[in-house]
């Protein structure tokens, strides 16, 4: 099997979940439009250079720009590594930010709470 | 009609030492006011007696379990005026550096006019603050206004009186001192009204112990940035 093609399966389910989970934090209200069209704008276009994988390969390796042609199996490993810590980054992010403003929310809350209780 | 109530929300922390009489001077000057009036101390916190000798003095002790910092300090305060439907609330700084009669004066201008946030400016008339002090908030208050496109003269003023809108309308995110600018940027998306009028500010020993330091204005500036530039890509 081409190599193209394994690094091509790999990393489309990764891109897969990394469009769903964008839309569904957005339908839930967790991000804004702006930050959504964003996210979507830049997994399209990690989706459309592993696409076009191949042609973007042959072009740096015509201008001298990469030496390994044609895609070694590291490669392989290396771009799914880098594309599944972008993934994991983004969520983190949107985890943290929730979490933050959930404890911030809470402390307020219990604070007032606590004190009108005694 | 039933008569209006003022929340005076005082944010402290480790302010043992000057915070009865704060609360003293405030309670004193506002015993002819017409208005009913509860004051609230946010004990961000503290290590010391703040909340013991807040209470002995007679006012409601909200106590934070853990220091959030000033910012998150006033929002709870706030939320506390909101849940308990206050008309206005005012914020103080608790070293002492606000007079009464300036609270009053702002809350008379509330009255009179269509405001939802109303800042007690210390530059307006800067007579008795050190050039320093002018100059770190001149910088924060043109910082503010190049990231946040928010024209005022004293954008760090801790002495801000809030409608009942501002009340249930305000939120803002930062938890440190920077919350002085974001508050006023997140008022200019709201569309509140905001004005400003002249205060004095006291600067005694202790307040300028425990008052900012412009080097803090670096961590402030920081905070900004941070949250300009991600808000700049959604939220």
């Amino acid at each position: 099997m081409s190599r193209y093609l394994i690094l091509v399966l790999l990393n489309i389910p990764l891109i897969g979940i990394a469009l769903l989970n964008t839309l569904v934090t957005y339908k839930m209200g967790h991000i804004s439009l702006r930050r959504f069209v964003l996210k979507i704008t830049f997994w399209i276009i990690i989706l459309a250079g592993l696409i076009f994988i191949k042609n973007i390969y042959t072009f740096l390796f015509s201008r001298g720009l990469t030496q390994t042609e044609p895609l070694s199996l590291f490669d392989v490993v290396q771009i799914t590594g880098v594309i599944y810590i972008f993934h994991l980054v983004n969520r983190l992010y949107v985890k943290f930010g929730l979490l933050e403003r959930k404890v911030k929310d809470l402390h307020q809350e219990l604070s007032i709470r606590l004190t009108t209780k005694k | 009609m039933s008569k209006l109530r003022v929340a005076f929300i005082i944010p402290a922390y480790n302010e043992e030492s000057v915070i009865a009489n704060v609360i003293n001077d405030l309670r004193r000057g506002l015993r002819t006011v017409k208005y009913n009036f509860e004051i609230v101390v946010v004990n961000d916190g503290s290590r010391d007696d703040t909340e013991a000798v807040s209470k002995k003095a007679g006012a409601k002790v909200i106590s934070h379990i853990l220091n959030s910092g000033s910012g998150g300090a006033t929002a709870t305060g706030l939320s506390y005026a909101q849940q308990n439907h206050f008309d206005f609330a005012a914020t103080l700084d608790a070293d002492g550096q606000h007079t009464t009669e300036d609270v009053k004066k702002g809350i008379n201008i509330m009255l009179k006019e269509e405001v939802d946030l109303l800042i007690g400016s210390r530059l307006l008339d800067s007579k008795g603050m050190s050039k320093v002090k002018i100059l770190g908030n001149r910088g924060l208050t043109i910082i503010t206004f190049l990231l946040f496109g928010v024209s005022v003269t004293d954008s760090q003023s801790g002495l801000r009186i809030f409608s009942k809108r501002s009340l249930n309308e305000l939120k803002w995110r930062t938890s440190g001192f920077e919350f002085c600018s974001e508050m006023l940027w997140r008022a200019k998306q709201l569309d509140l009204r905001i004005k400003e009028y002249p205060i004095k500010a006291i600067y005694t020993d202790y307040s300028l112990l425990k008052g900012q330091s412009n080097w803090n204005a670096v961590n402030i500036v920081k905070s900004l940035v941070k949250r300009r530039v991600t808000e700049l890509f959604g939220e």
